[in-house]
């Protein structure tokens, strides 16, 4: 018998992220206009948070860097449990799979999609905030940080929740919801983490949300509760292990 | 050359059902490979797990050499596939459905742009070039799914029922593009169940039904199989009354009848033993016939027989 097959040689690393940034690029001009996504993903946030700020006389200044966390979380979860079930009903998804675009690439364009809507998104208060209501950027590093890896940690988080097995957008938003909005409360986003009640600052850490919540806090001028570096590295670990996870779940699909 | 396609014994089990039973078969390069079964027999099955899309139980199948499983990314690269439902993006354009799938594919962005006007002249899509795929027909999306499907110049391409549902201007352009590709060598694997179209375009047709291979030959020899039934069929001005009808059945070498709308199709070995006993027929009873056909043995009737003997276990 012989043997012809030229060896799989593995493509190289940029080519894998040439395909990864066409299916961002194409998951930003389908999805990010989507009513669905601009609702769940940029008013209600928005429309939770002045809910919240009405009935209290808190000091508005103090709860931007949570509005921030609260804005950058729904967004940047959006994206992808919508557009996964929208493309797998309509067979789109397998498109992924048609192409020699492997399972890593596929999650990271998706990811990519959503970590870059919900930074531009989490720059609308952040803007808010510094023009209106005199927030101030009191560290910029770890500012940035807190976008960068809030965002990439949140947008993995989206993209795991996206394959649960239902088979509809709006059956996997309903998870979604339903995983976000107690989230919402332990993460330090209404009440800083130190003003929680015991039990609340122990599911905190649980919480990826609650990480981003901090090093915003940081960056904007007050107390750190778990330390920039803690942060950080439980972002990045929430990050990595939500990513893996995804792309098992993503390869087990439809075999 | 070596074959295109080998499969070895492939089996893929949903559950207790078994979807395709141990199948063996070799695809040569450049042949036109037809998978003929009626529904459920395992066709879509068969093609997805030759391309990795659903992963077999047992068996094994290679393509240009490479182990669909084990080679995938380098397997997915070679061909190209032609789902049996179109699934374009329908919030992009023709172009940019075809430009994405070349991103897809790693081809570099000028050669991208290139290609896909290119395959908008050739599937007859110049109108459609910038309408979002939501707006187009059935056909035209029938035609972009295909275009996308040889956007990387597979060497291979897998078509599951490409000309399905389709009217018959935009099913012809479909075989006319399959009877390129077949010019340039690529290896073309298609799934159908219409027989006249399997045997206008394939070179060897396969038979599959519950899962297993019932026949693998070219059209001609399969045909020869189901000799014995040749047809004449016979159309007359009027309607025949009952007894007509029966008399018609008992007439010398006539096998059996089917009506077929207005026309009787008489099952015969021997066709012009039938035609002799006709014209009497038509005599003694008045009859003025508006046509008249004899029919080689059809495609049809080979699937029928082989397929009919298969029945579903008891
Ligand atoms: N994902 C699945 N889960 C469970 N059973 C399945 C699945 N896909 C196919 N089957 C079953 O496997 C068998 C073969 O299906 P398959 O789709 O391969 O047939 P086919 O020959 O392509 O039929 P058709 O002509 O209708 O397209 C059928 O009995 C079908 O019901
Ligand atoms: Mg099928």
């Amino acid at each position: 018998m012989t043997e012809t097959a030229v060896k799989t040689r593995r493509p190289p690393l940029w080519e894998g992220l040439r395909k990864a940034w066409a299916i961002s690029g194409k998951d930003m001009k389908i999805y990010y206009f989507q009513p669905a996504v601009l609702i769940f993903g940029l008013v209600f946030p928005i429309a939770i948070f002045f809910a919240f700020l009405m009935g209290r006389d808190v000091q508005a200044v103090n709860l931007f860097p949570g509005l921030i966390a609260l804005t950058l979380f729904f967004s940047t979860t959006t994206v992808a449990p919508f557009s996964v079930p929208w493309e797998k009903m309509n067979r789109t998804f397998e498109r992924l799979l048609f192409a020699p675009v492997s399972m890593f690439d596929a999650v990271l364009g998706k990811v990519v999609s959503a970590f870059l809507f919900g930074l531009v998104i989490s720059l609308v208060p952040l803007a808010i905030g510094l023009i209106f209501f005199g927030s101030r950027i009191s560290n910029y590093p770890v500012l940035i940080l807190a976008l960068l890896l809030g965002n990439l940690c949140l947008a993995t988080m989206g993209m795991l929740i996206s394959t649960v097995n239902a088979d509809t957008p709006p059956k996997v938003m309903m998870v979604l919801n339903v995983v976000r909005l107690p989230l919402m409360f332990v993460s330090g986003i209404f009440l800083a983490l130190p003003t929680l009640p015991t039990y609340g600052r122990v599911l905190a850490w649980f919480s990826p949300v609650s990480y981003a919540a901090d090093l915003l806090y940081k960056g904007m001028g007050f107390q750190s509760y778990f330390g920039v570096l803690i942060s950080s590295l439980m972002l990045v670990a929430f990050t990595a292990v939500m990513f893996l996870w995804s792309i098992m779940r993503m390869s087990a699909w439809n075999k | 050359m070596a074959s295109s396609i080998e499969v070895r014994e492939l089996t893929k089990y949903y559950g207790s059902l078994l979807a395709v039973d141990h199948i063996s078969f070799e695809v040569e390069a450049g042949e036109v490979f037809g998978f003929l079964g009626p529904n459920g027999a395992g066709k879509t099955t068969t093609m997805r797990m030759l391309t990795n899309l659903t992963r077999p139980n047992e068996g094994s199948a290679t393509i240009l050499g490479m182990d669909t499983v084990r080679d995938s990314l380098a397997v997915k690269a070679a061909v190209g596939i032609v789902p049996e439902a179109s699934n374009v993006f329908f919030e992009l354009t023709t172009l940019a459905n075809l430009t994405f799938t070349g991103a897809l594919y790693g081809l570099p962005r000028k050669r991208i742009t290139q290609r896909a006007e290119e395959l908008i002249e050739l599937f007859d899509l110049v109108p459609h070039r910038d309408r979002k795929s939501m707006e187009l027909s059935l056909g035209l999306r029938r035609r972009l799914t295909i275009a996308m499907s040889i956007m990387h110049e597979p060497k291979v391409v897998f078509l599951d029922e490409p000309t399905s549902g389709l009217d018959v201007e935009s099913a012809r352009l479909i075989r006319d593009i399959v009877g390129a590709l077949r010019k340039n060598g690529v290896t073309v694997f298609i799934t159908t169940h219409n027989m006249e179209e399997a045997n206008q375009l394939c070179e060897r047709i396969a038979v599959i039904n519950h899962g297993r291979l019932v026949a693998v030959d070219t059209p001609e020899r399969l045909k020869q199989a189901a000799a014995e039934a040749q047809a004449v069929e016979v159309a007359f001005s009027r309607e025949l009354s009952g007894d007509e009808e029966e008399k018609l059945s008992k007439m010398a070498c006539v096998g059996e009848v089917r009506r077929l709308g207005d026309k009787y199709h008489l099952i015969v070995s021997d066709p012009p033993c039938v035609l002799r006993a006709l014209y009497p027929f038509i005599n003694e009873h008045g009859l003025e016939p508006i046509a008249i056909n004899t029919y080689g043995p059809s495609l049809e009737d080979v699937f029928v027989k082989l397929v009919g003997k298969e029945k579903e276990p008891a």
